[in-house]
């Protein structure tokens, strides 16, 4: 038993190994600031359906980043959610024919439903076997999904899901206006990804990443913790797939593939892992790159992708987010020190 | 601390810059279009297909060859009287994922004025640009995806089917085979829908002809391995078995059949094949196949000739999907040219029931029902390497199959425009 406590791999040393950073609060709230105004902004300088496209697999990248930066499990099967929650939104906007939020919430309370279980089997693995697990499940999902096309359409996909918003026709035919009625889901869950971070249970979380046995000795409930923050993470990420599904008006097999789950850990790596911020930034930065060199008549996508997650991977280990958070850090001390030497 | 407090400052300030210069910006409305009938003064045609992954060779960059070609012999036709003067082709490559399909489609729709977007392979992305199309109010013509959803349940009034489907490849080789005696049969198909829908087909195309499918075996997708199923698809002893993988499983397939060997002794028949399957795999694997072709390169003159500028331009013969790409640019510029404009409905209005005869189109009919573009079809048999006598001679019609008996005859009841 105590072997296989010690045994815990830990998924990824970069970013977990980097010291706590504690920016002051002015700092804090000036970055949330400009967040926010970028966020508001995108959708004048980038196509809005690109600019909802960044944010939906940006949200999907933070809750990734909950389980692998904030709690050391490495999902690879996040697909599942985030499919699980595009299917569900879909159905119940089609059949049903409620408004949006209302479907995509649907989405995301079935996305969690299925996360129980996976989770209660899951956790009980860390590291490769975390992964090969959540793997295993995604891809059941995906092929129940290609075998039950009555009602996910199979391989061509459940098409024509309504843009439903209480009859407001701007923003059911319009994309930019859709942008804006959208960002409020994808915020909610930005902000309940920041809200767990920061509370005690987010510290109980740093422990059992940091020291799972010594967590369990402190008398946390290790497996349960784990489970509980599968399914906060599988809640928003089912929020997230739920508003891209809406945004596209459909939902295909595509969104369960498991190169979908590479793609959002790639995301999530790419941005830094660890800093809820490094998510969305790498969404942006991946999804720009797909956007732009579609139409660059280029034809080799895979090999520039490629190419720069190798470099970020060798290069920049921390990631975006990381690499400049700890270059301005370097400067700031930098200043810090010479400003006494001058005293 | 006072410094950070200053940098924090002047982000903040120089964002909320950025986004008041962004609403001033965006304040100004689409210019108006002037005295031309054009939208925008010109014409654009988008091309959204895969130019990296698997679907490349078959379509990919050469569809802009081919619908270049088009527009060379709009001009040439109608010289200054051309309704389309400045024509312009955007291109974009949907790396067969349905949801970058969709943003590309909706981008060239609104941000680069296409008036119609063609081509798309891969089902699932065919169908997100068919709404997007009805969406926009814009054209969408599509030439390679073979999902008879298309003018089906998803089929609109502006989206047109114009090369092949499903229900066409199945009914050519089915019913022609179990004329000639092939009753039995034994179908392999991957098991998506696709697939599934394949061996629908065929298995009303052979039960109407008077023929039994035996069995019919579900395969994984994607899938290496066929040894099993080949020799369970043997082991009923049929005329014929009937292969429903595309792509890469084809050529897994039919190189372990051959092993197996079967080749000769079992009539193959393959749901769909490309000419650059065969060119790929060498067409000695190949030999003594027979599938149903929407067009051939060297089936007459006219075809060769056109095939003869194609190769010059690009070093290689058309596929179907090649001259289909043509074919629906072309008959796209002459509605324009009915129309006297690119306005959307009246191009639709124009097109539909057209009888069309082109190098693509034989006996070609755009069906106005459900938009179903009915052309002449052909069961084709691989030749042996014997009788190849230059690169690309692959193939040798069997059978033309006439337009009316091609496609499905009558409109899918789900089919609402």
């Amino acid at each position: 038993m105590s072997a296989q406590l010690t045994d815990t791999v830990r998924v990824e040393t970069a970013a977990s190994a980097a010291p706590e950073r504690r920016l002051n609060p002015f700092v804090r709230a000036a970055l949330l600031v400009v967040a926010l105004l970028v966020v508001l902004a995108l959708p004048w300088y980038i196509y809005p359906p690109v600019a909802m496209d960044i944010l939906a697999w940006g949200l999907f990248a933070i809750s990734v980043d909950l389980l692998l930066g904030f709690t050391g499990l490495l999902s690879f099967g996040h697909a599942a959610f985030w499919g699980m929650s595009a299917y569900t939104t879909g159905y119940i906007a089609t059949q049903v024919g409620v408004p949006f939020p209302v479907a995509i919430l649907g989405g995301t309370l079935a996305a969690m439903l299925i996360a129980i279980p996976t989770g209660y089997l899951a956790v009980r693995r860390t590291g490769i076997y975390f992964a090969m697990v959540t793997l295993a499940f995604a891809q059941m999902l995906y092929f129940i999904a290609n075998q039950a096309s009555d009602i996910t359409g199979g391989e061509n996909g459940l098409q024509g899901i309504p843009k439903t918003f209480f009859g407001i026709e701007l923003v059911e035919t319009d994309s930019f206006y859709f942008y804006y009625a959208a960002l409020p889901i994808i915020l909610l869950g930005a902000f309940i990804a920041w809200r767990t971070v920061s509370s005690p249970f987010g510290r109980v979380l740093l422990a059992i990443r940091d020291n799972p046995a010594r967590a369990r000795a402190l008398g946390y409930d290790v497996e349960r913790y784990k489970i509980m923050v599968f399914v906060i993470s599988a809640g928003i990420a089912g929020l997230a797939g739920g508003v891209f599904s809406v945004s596209h008006g459909f939902a295909s097999l595509q969104e369960l593939v498991w190169t979908t789950s590479g793609k959002v850990v790639l995301m999530t790596v790419l941005g830094g892992i660890g800093t809820l911020w490094g998510g969305p930034l790498g969404a942006a930065v991946v999804v720009l790159l797909e956007d732009q060199l579609a139409s660059s008549g280029f034809n080799g996508i895979g090999i520039i992708t490629g190419a720069i997650f190798i470099i970020i991977v060798l290069l920049f280990r921390k990631g975006i987010w990381g690499t400049a958070a700890d270059f301005i850090e370097r400067i700031r001390s930098g200043m810090a020190s010479r400003g006494r030497g001058d005293a | 601390m006072r410094h950070t407090r200053m940098i924090s400052l002047a982000a903040m300030v120089a964002s909320s810059g950025l986004v008041l210069t962004a609403c001033g910006s965006a304040g100004g409305g689409p210019a108006s279009g002037g005295d031309s009938k054009l939208s925008d003064d010109k014409v654009v045609l988008g091309l959204l297909n895969d130019q990296s992954g698997v679907y490349k060779d078959l379509s990919g960059p050469n569809s802009k060859v081919a619908i270049e070609m088009a527009i060379a012999d709009y001009k040439a036709k109608y010289g200054d009287d051309a309704v389309a003067k400045n024509i312009e082709i955007v291109m974009a490559d949907h790396q067969n994922k349905p949801d970058i399909a969709n943003t590309k489609a909706q981008e060239m729709y609104d941000r680069d004025k296409a008036d119609i977007i063609l081509d798309v392979p891969t089902s699932s992305a065919a169908l997100a640009v068919a709404t997007q199309a009805k969406a926009k109010k814009k054209l969408h013509i599509n030439v390679g995806a073979a999902t008879t959803a298309l003018t089906g349940k998803s089929c609109n009034k502006y989206t047109f089917h114009w090369a092949y489907d499903t229900y066409m490849l199945a009914n050519g080789t089915g019913t022609v085979l179990v004329g000639e005696g092939g009753k039995n049969w034994s179908i392999v198909y991957p098991d998506y829908a696709f697939g599934q829908d394949m061996t629908k087909s065929f298995t009303a195309a052979v039960e109407k002809g008077g023929g039994t499918v035996q069995q019919s075996i579900a395969t994984p997708f994607p899938n290496d391995n066929f040894a099993t199923f080949i020799t369970k698809a043997e082991s009923s002893k049929p005329d014929v078995i009937g292969i429903m993988a595309a792509g890469g499983d084809l050529v897994n397939f039919v190189k372990q059949y051959n092993q197996a060997g079967l080749q000769g002794k079992t009539t193959l028949a393959v749901g769909l094949m490309f000419i650059t399957d065969i060119h790929t795999l060498g067409v000695e694997q190949f030999a003594g196949t027979t599938f149903t072709d929407a067009w051939y390169w060297n089936m007459d003159a006219e075809s060769k000739a056109w095939a003869d500028k194609f190769k010059e331009k690009t070093n290689t013969r058309p596929s179907f999907a090649h001259a289909g790409n043509y074919s629906a640019a072309l008959q796209y510029l002459e509605a324009i040219q009915e129309a006297g404009t690119d306005g959307s409905d009246d191009v639709v209005a124009k097109l539909e029931g057209k009888k069309v005869n082109d190098v693509f189109l034989r006996n070609g009919e755009i069906r106005a029902g459900d938009h179903r573009v009915l052309h002449d079809a052909y069961l084709v048999k691989v030749k042996d390497k014997a009788n190849v006598k230059e690169e690309w001679d692959y193939e040798e019609i069997i059978k033309t199959i006439p337009a009316a008996e091609a496609f499905n005859p009558t409109v899918s009841a789900d089919c609402k425009m």
